[in-house]
């Protein structure tokens, strides 16, 4: 518009005799992204976990940045960094490939392995580097690989692998094929001396590593949108001949069909093996501890650990009174004490009142004058109350630093059941639990509670992952009962559940199940065979609905409300029935206001079963399990 | 002296910063965003490049795409005007690296006073009064209880990742102190996972002061006097003048070496802008350093008849100051209002569009800094500045006559402008009186 009215008033500079630097960018300073194509700056790339700025894609990392990004400063010892360059079908121009790879990246080989440390836990570590070759794994791959995880299973130490590679190396032929079957024999060895292995997935993995050491994690972690996967993508698309789905064998992709435990972004990456670790340190394995761990009553020295059997209910006067009036004097000591670190009385009063009251309504409740005043149907109501706790609500409160473990490594990851290691008062633990929702939107994700076979399967691995590492499992136990449809039956509901049933029977590691709200039937049951099993006042365990119960035996789904009361379905008269051990009473029906009264009287009880099982041997244990079911 | 600068910004300040250049005979190079190829800067200087999207963030925002058109026009100095990267360290760090002069502060110096405590720091240790503080992190209300009757009521209690008042809470005694403390400390927990908790002497209705300095490449620092910037709108200047009524000669002389004493402090070079709390009883305590040009600068302008645009690009070219502090007189009074594109009867809503007729008002000791035309079209996509009215008299009561008369001159129509607003405070027998302070905005719309 005004842009050629407006006179130019600039004067030309003579500027012969000045001396100027040229401005530009100096050679460096800035990077293509490969995934937004925009320039960056690789310093602000390099501060930001080598991830883009702009567009969050994430760059590959070279093996010893990776290193350096994980592990404490300084505590990395490489092992056979250099080794002699293998050619076993002495392929024409290989070797020339490999010096100009060698000289290209600066690395020995397409992998860097050795020991180092993570939050002061010494690990065993390996790294994949894209620029070797695209990380191909040949016969010197494989055999640092193998080494490494034979090392870790001699001193006895935890392995993580970061994977990447576009596959078998080619030029080496057969030879880089049995790597494969070298490397997986080698994580078995890992397994059988009681180490963790985690294995991280990043950007590509695909091929023979896939289909080798990198899916054989305990644990196996992936970093967001990398491709994971055995055929390319490409391979595939030519050969079946369509177009393939957006996000196909990305790392969300993986973790949605179950082979992924859990995608961990860079920034958190240290953080979270670091947590994994510690849930995992120093604890033997059963395979290993066979016999080493018994129970001895001698060495017990502090009896009140050791709870007397009978259930909150019907709790006899004495010994219990006194672990509950130990147990309360700490807590509430603890409880002042934390209030005098606020430094006002008001709040210090306060805060100790609350805690009094609510820990003599305890006793109140312990003390067996309480019975339930509701009626079976009206418990039937209660438990499936829309504001009910749900099984996240526990764990979230319960424990800390809950790490969810995703799929089945089968087919799919069930949102209907959640599992993790947490954390109960310092010590790590497995909870799994059947998980509703509290509106529409959740429960359609969480399919109303109803597991999938997907999802027992995934409770029959990570079941068996505690046992391997003999963290007690807790599970909670809510579901209306195992998912009724096509698919299900169509991937063996029966079986998954009958598998549950065997695999839980036998584990070598203490089990608990609380029933928080609805115990229906065989899918219930599936994560319900335990060495104790507990449930809230106005939780329902049963073989059936009520209504179901009346359609079939009364022929009239109406008659629900007798049904309930027939069927002897409440805490009360399970109790009676030696179906349980403990009943967790409400007060009120328990809902996110009265939680804290729920969680502390929980904890007080979960505290001291841990105490009492873990000093169980794995014979004790799993014969405890077997009898309380042989009785029935 | 630099042959090319180019203006990382838009709107009123580029062009203001082109016209420097213009008088100055520096070839001048703007960048616009595609809904700003109409814009006056982009008309105005002598070469203009578009660097993208009406997105700020992948326009002016975007440090490799103005580094890029830097290097493509030659470019050997860049001024990024106040907003969008003027306060960007790294931007700043590029710019050197690129052998591009960056007209203000180094990359180092605006770190350092971005970090509004290690600059509190710096200024504490320089001697400059702050405003009393906790020693740090609190967490526990018995520790803050004590460092609260330490400090002296009122206190302000903050949550050190606080924003938007969250996690704030004013404590007038020890009665109030603990539940306040503990409150704020609770929204803090909810809000930013963080229960690190700070606390400060509340200074009550303060009047807003700012110093303005300048400071070369030699050691050499001197002020231009304060500017009275207490009108503000949460947090928004709406009205600023020079000099403030309740600062004397004596108070703005030790005020001023305060200043200047910070700046050295911290090493600063170029133009930059030392902000205070000034209390009723004239004690002063620093808030916080502006590495920048100000959008408030021609107030100084106009009393000191210095054009700190141009001292700033001669600074960067490595020029010794012209001025001694001596030099500097204070004459006359300025006001400068802030007409937006906004409606204040919907809370200020913005409110762009075309402008369908404008008249812009003059005469002696008027001055206009404006960006806009008959039929620009305001984007909605950046802030909604439309221009300064600046006023310059013999004294505060003329100026604000002179004030009162443009304002009820100009003519603004197409977009909702706070004009009426303006000439409300201006009217006002309150503000007449030089009865102002922080507090100021929030009683007059309650009126």
């Amino acid at each position: 518009m005004f842009r050629s009215m407006f006179k130019k008033t600039y004067t030309k500079i003579n500027d012969a005799g000045e001396k100027h630097i040229k401005s530009g960018v100096p050679e460096g300073m800035w990077r293509k992204c490969v995934k937004c194509l925009s320039p960056v700056y690789a310093e602000g790339v390099r501060n930001n976990y080598y991830i883009c700025p702009k567009c969050g894609g994430y760059f590959r990392v070279h093996a010893y940045r990776r290193i350096e990004m994980i592990c404490d400063k300084g505590s990395f010892e490489e092992w056979n960094k250099v080794m002699p360059v293998s050619n076993p079908l002495q392929f024409p121009g290989y070797e020339e490939k490999i010096a100009e790879a060698k000289l290209k990246s600066k690395l020995d080989e397409a992998v860097v392995t050795g020991k180092a440390c993570i939050d002061g836990i010494p690990v065993v570590i390996a790294a994949c580097d894209a620029r070797f070759l695209m990380s191909s794994m040949g016969h010197n791959v494989g055999e640092k690989i193998t080494y490494a995880l034979e090392r870790a299973a001699d001193e006895k130490l935890p392995v993580i692998i970061y994977s990447c590679s576009g596959g078998a190396r080619m030029q080496e032929g057969i030879v880089s094929l049995m790597q494969m079957a070298k490397t997986s024999a080698a994580v078995k060895k890992l397994h059988e001396a009681g180490q963790l292995y985690i294995s991280f997935l990043t950007d590509p993995t695909t091929g023979g590593v896939t289909a080798s050491f990198a899916m054989l994690g305990d644990i196996i972690l992936a970093e967001p949108k990398a491709l994971i996967g055995f055929a390319g993508p490409r391979v595939i698309a030519q050969t079946i001949g369509t177009k393939l789905p957006e996000g196909f064998q990305r790392a969300e992709f993986l973790l949605e069909h179950g082979f992924v435990d859990a995608i961990v972004e860079r920034k958190d990456q240290k953080a979270v093996l670091g947590n994994i670790l510690k849930t995992f340190k120093n604890r033997e394995r059963c395979s290993k501890a066979a016999g080493t761990v018994k129970c001895n009553e001698s060495s017990i020295k502090d009896k009140s650990f050791i709870p007397d059997d009978s259930p909150g209910f019907s709790s006899k006067k004495g010994k219990s009174g006194d672990n509950l009036a130990d147990y309360l004097r700490k807590d509430k000591a603890a409880y002042t004490q934390k209030a005098a670190s606020y430094g006002h009385n008001d709040i210090k009063d306060g805060l100790v009142a609350g805690k009094l009251k609510k820990i003599n309504e305890i006793v109140r409740i312990r003390s067996g004058k309480v019975r339930s005043d509701k009626s079976a149907w009206e418990s039937v109501l209660i438990s499936r109350k829309k504001d009910r706790l749900t099984a996240k609500d526990y764990i979230d409160e319960m424990f800390s630093d809950f790490f969810e473990l995703h799929g089945d490594r089968y087919f799919a990851d069930d949102k209907a059941i959640i599992g993790g290691t947490a954390f109960f008062n310092k010590k790590p633990v497995m909870v799994i639990g059947q998980q509703k929702g509290k509106n529409l939107k959740e429960n359609k994700l969480r399919n109303f509670g109803m597991p999938s076979p997907e999802g027992y399967r995934k409770v029959i691995r990570l079941m068996k992952l505690a046992e391997a590492f003999k963290l007690p499992v807790i599970c909670f136990v809510d579901t209306p009962g195992a998912f009724c449809g096509i698919e299900a039956e169509e991937r063996g509901q029966g079986e998954a559940i009958a598998r549950c049933l065997y695999e839980a029977g036998d584990l070598k590691t203490p089990v608990l199940s609380i029933v928080i709200g609805e115990g229906g039937s065989g899918g219930a049951l599936a994560m319900a065979v335990a060495n104790e099993v507990w449930m809230l006042e106005h939780a329902i365990y049963s073989i059936l609905s009520p209504e179901g119960f009346a359609s079939i035996l009364y022929k009239d789904a109406a008659k629900c409300k007798e049904a309930a009361q027939d069927m002897r379905i409440t805490s009360a008269d399970l109790l009676n029935l030696g179906i349980i051990e403990k009943i967790i009473p409400e007060k009120k029906p328990v809902c996110m206001d009265n939680i804290d009264e729920i969680i502390s009287y929980l904890g007080f009880e979960l505290e001291k079963w841990i105490n009492k099982y873990s000093i169980m041997s794995k014979e004790e244990l799993v014969k405890q399990r077997y009898e309380r079911y042989r009785k029935f | 002296m630099f042959h090319k600068i180019l203006i990382a910004n838009r709107g009123e300040i580029a062009v203001r910063i082109i016209r420097a250049c213009r008088q100055m005979g520096i070839k001048s190079v703007a960048v616009f965003s595609e809904a700003d190829r109409e814009s006056l800067h982009a008309m105005l200087a002598d070469e203009a490049l578009c660097i993208g999207p009406a997105r700020s963030d992948k326009s002016y925002l975007d440090i490799e795409r103005i580094l890029s058109a830097a290097e493509a026009s030659g470019a050997d100095a860049i001024h990024p005007g106040f907003g969008f990267l003027s306060e960007n360290a790294s931007f700043a760090k590029y710019c050197n690296e690129c052998n591009i002069k960056f007209i203000g502060p180094s990359s180092d110096i605006i770190s350092r006073m971005g970090d509004k405590s290690a600059a509190r720091e710096t200024m504490k240790n320089a001697g400059i009064p702050v405003t009393p503080g906790g020693k740090g992190v609190l967490r526990e209300a018995d520790e803050a209880l004590l460092e609260a009757g330490r400090i002296g009521y009122p206190v302000m209690i903050k949550a050190a990742l606080g924003g938007g008042g969250k996690g704030m809470r004013i404590s007038r005694s020890d009665e109030d102190f603990t539940e306040n403390f503990m409150n704020a400390r609770r929204e803090a927990l909810n809000g930013f996972s963080d229960d690190s908790m700070y606390i400060e002497k509340y200074i009550e209705n303060p009047r807003h002061i700012e110093i303005q300095i300048l400071a070369d490449e030699h050691g050499n620092v001197i002020h231009l006097g304060e500017r009275d910037c207490s009108l503000q709108r949460r947090h928004q200047k709406v009205l600023e003048e020079s000099p403030c009524i309740a600062i004397d000669a004596d108070l703005r002389e030790r005020i001023g070496e305060a200043a200047v004493k910070a700046a050295k402090a911290c090493g600063y070079v170029n133009a930059g802008t030392i902000e205070f709390l000034l209390d009723k009883d004239k004690n002063f305590y620093f808030m916080e350093m502006n590495t920048r040009i100000q959008v408030e600068h021609p107030v100084t302008e106009m009393v000191t008849g210095i054009d700190i645009v141009k001292e700033q690009i001669r600074i960067a070219a490595g020029m010794p100051l012209r001025f001694k502090q001596q030099d500097v007189k204070i004459t006359g009074h300025a006001i400068e209002c802030r007409i937006n594109a906004e409606n204040p009867e919907k809370n200020f809503m913005p409110s762009p569009g075309r402008i369908t007729n404008l008249h812009i008002p003059g005469g002696n000791g008027i001055r206009v800094d404006a960006h806009i035309y008959n039929g620009y079209k305001v984007p909605s996509n950046y802030d909604s500045m439309l221009l300064k009215l600046i006023v310059h008299g013999d004294d505060r009561q003329e100026a604000i006559a002179k004030m009162r008369s443009a304002l009820g001159e100009i003519v603004i129509e197409g977009p909702d402008t706070n004009i009426d607003f303006e000439y409300d405070i201006i009217n006002n027998e309150a503000y007449q009186n030089g009865d102002i302070d922080t507090g100021f905005i929030e009683r007059f719309m309650q009126l």
